[in-house]
C-alpha cells in the first residue's frame, strides 16, 4: 500500500509526505517551510501540538503529552492517511 | 481520614481516582490506571544528571566581564528559579503524597520532586563559583520585594491544601476553629484546593521559568556563562517533563478520565483557573521589567521577552483547553528553540548528542553468526 499522503495545511499549503521515509510530520512541515512550532521533538513537551481536522495519524514514538482529542503532537507522528491539519 | 503509610484494607488502585481515594498500599507497577506517569518516570530518570558533571569554572571569567545590568540580570534569575526550585523540591511531596490514591502516580511525584531538589543544588553550584562566600545573593532570596511577590503566590494554593488536608486527616470533615478562624472541610472543598493547586503548579512550570530562560541561553547566544547554560538546558528539559504531568492531570480530570467529581470541578472553577494562568503571565512579564529596569542586554529587551511570555503562554493555554488569549503566535525569539531540543542536551561535556544516559548497556542478543570468524 502506498505510504504516500496528502497533508493540508491551514486550509491552504498542501505537501505530499512519503510515511514510509520515517520523517515525522513536524520534520515535513518544516522541509516545506512552515515553521512550525516545537521545542523538545521527542513527545513530551507538547509544544509541537496541531489541530487534526480530518484524517488519521500513527505515532512512531509514544508521546507523553496529553493529546486531546482532535489534536496531534507533529514531532512523533507520520500521517496515516491524507490530513487536514491547522497550525 | 488519618493517613497511613500502609493502607491494610484491601484496595484495588485501578479502581481509584488520582487523588482523595484509599491511600496506597504496595508500590506496584505491574497493572496501572494512568501508565502515562510510569512512562513519565521513566524518562525522567533516564534524564539523571547531577550539577557537578557540568565545568562552569570558566563562568566565573564571563561574570567579572559583563555589565553592572547584565549582572543584575543574571543574579536575579538566578534567585527567582533558587526559589521556585526551593518550593518544587518540598511542596508536591508534602501536598499531594498525603492524598495520592495511585502507585504510579505517587512515585511520580517522590521521582518529580527529587529532581527539583537535583536543580537546587545546581543554583549552588553555579553560585559557589561566581562568588567566594554566595550567602549574599541567597540571603537576599527572602528580603527581595521582587521575589516575595511572586513566592506568595506561588506557595499559597499549596499551603491551603496542606492545611485543610491536615484538619481532614486529623479532625475528619465538619466545621473547624484553628487560632480564632473557621474552616469548613468537606471532601467538595479538598478537591476544589487540589484542583486550584494542580493549576497553579502547571502554570508555575508552564511560564515562569522561561523568562530566565530566554535570559540564560541569550548569553549563550554571546558564547557567554556557557557552563551555567549547559545546567539551565538540563533544568529546562525536566521542567518540561513536570509540566506534561500537570498537564496531563488537568486533562484527565476535564475528560472525565477519572474522578467524576473533578470534572464538575474543573468546569465549576474554570474562570477561577484561567485567573491563575494570567495572573502567572502578568508577574512574570512584570518580572521583565524589574530584570531591565538598569539596561537591557544585547539581543533581548523587556519588549521582546514580554512577546517570549505570550507565546509560551498561548501553547500552554491551548494545551489545557483554554482559547489562546494572546496575539502573538509567532516565535519572537526563535534561537530559544535549539536549547530546547531534548535530543542536543549535554548531558556531560564529553557526551554531545545522547539524550539520556544509558548505563551498563549490554547487547544482549547474541547470534551464532557473530561468531562465524572465531576459530579455535
Amino acid at each position: 500500500m502506498s505510504q504516500v499522503f496528502k497533508v493540508k495545511v491551514n486550509g491552504q499549503h498542501e505537501l505530499t509526505v512519503d510515511a514510509s521515509q520515517g520523517n515525522t510530520l513536524l520534520e515535513a512541515l518544516e522541509q516545506a517551510g512552515l515553521e512550525p512550532h516545537y521545542h523538545c521533538r521527542n513527545g513530551f513537551c507538547g509544544a509541537c501540538r496541531v489541530q487534526l481536522t480530518a484524517g488519521d495519524v500513527t505515532y512512531i514514538n509514544d508521546p507523553l503529552a496529553f493529546i486531546r482529542p482532535g489534536d496531534c503532537l507533529a514531532c512523533c507522528c507520520v500521517p496515516a492517511s491524507d490530513i487536514e491539519i491547522n497550525q | 481520614m488519618s493517613y497511613s503509610t500502609f493502607n491494610k484494607n484491601q484496595i484495588n488502585p485501578l479502581k481509584e481516582p488520582m487523588f482523595f481515594g484509599n491511600s496506597v498500599n504496595v508500590a506496584r507497577y505491574d497493572q496501572q490506571k494512568h501508565s502515562v506517569f510510569e512512562k513519565l518516570i521513566e524518562k525522567q530518570i533516564s534524564f539523571f544528571w547531577r550539577p557537578e558533571e557540568v565545568d562552569v569554572s570558566r563562568d566565573r571569567v564571563d561574570f567579572q566581564a559583563l555589565t553592572e545590568s547584565e549582572k543584575h540580570i543574571f543574579i536575579s534569575n538566578l534567585k527567582y528559579q533558587t526559589l521556585l526550585d526551593s518550593v518544587q523540591g518540598r511542596s508536591p511531596n508534602i501536598a499531594l503524597l498525603p492524598i495520592v490514591s495511585i502507585p504510579e502516580l505517587e512515585t511520580w511525584i517522590e521521582t518529580w520532586s527529587f529532581f527539583e531538589t537535583i536543580h537546587s543544588r545546581s543554583y549552588t553550584h553555579i553560585l559557589r563559583n561566581l562568588f567566594t562566600d554566595p550567602s549574599e545573593v541567597f540571603e537576599d532570596i527572602v528580603i527581595n520585594e521582587e521575589i516575595q511577590k511572586r513566592a506568595n503566590d506561588i506557595s499559597k494554593y499549596y499551603d491551603d491544601l496542606i492545611f485543610y488536608t491536615q484538619l481532614w486527616q486529623t479532625h475528619g470533615e465538619g466545621e473547624w476553629e484553628v487560632d480564632g478562624a473557621k474552616h469548613i472541610v468537606n471532601m467538595r472543598e479538598l478537591k476544589k484546593k487540589l484542583f486550584l493547586c494542580i493549576n497553579s503548579v502547571n502554570a508555575l512550570e508552564a511560564v515562569r521559568f522561561y523568562v530566565s530562560f530566554a535570559c540564560t541561553f541569550a548569553f549563550a547566544e554571546r558564547d557567554l556563562m556557557e557552563g551555567n547554560s549547559k545546567i539551565i538546558r538540563l533544568i529546562a528539559r525536566d521542567e518540561n517533563l513536570h509540566l506534561v504531568s500537570t498537564q496531563q492531570i488537568i486533562n484527565l480530570w476535564q475528560y472525565g478520565q477519572d474522578d467524576p467529581e473533578m470534572k464538575e470541578i474543573a468546569e465549576e472553577l474554570r474562570e477561577e483557573a484561567l485567573q491563575i494562568f494570567m495572573n502567572a503571565v502578568e508577574q512574570e512579564k512584570q518580572w521583565a521589567h524589574y530584570l531591565f529596569r538598569n539596561g537591557s542586554m544585547i539581543g533581548l529587551n523587556e519588549e521582546m521577552l514580554c512577546q517570549y511570555v505570550e507565546y509560551i503562554a498561548n501553547m500552554r493555554m491551548e494545551a489545557i483547553g483554554f482559547d489562546a488569549p494572546f496575539k502573538q503566535r509567532s516565535n519572537p525569539l526563535p534561537w530559544m528553540n535549539k536549547y530546547l531540543v531534548s535530543d542536543n542536551v549535554q548531558v556531560a561535556p564529553q557526551e554531545a548528542e545522547i539524550t539520556s544516559y544509558l548505563v551498563g548497556q549490554i547487547d544482549s542478543e547474541v547470534s551464532a553468526s557473530d561468531l562465524g570468524d572465531f576459530e579455535l
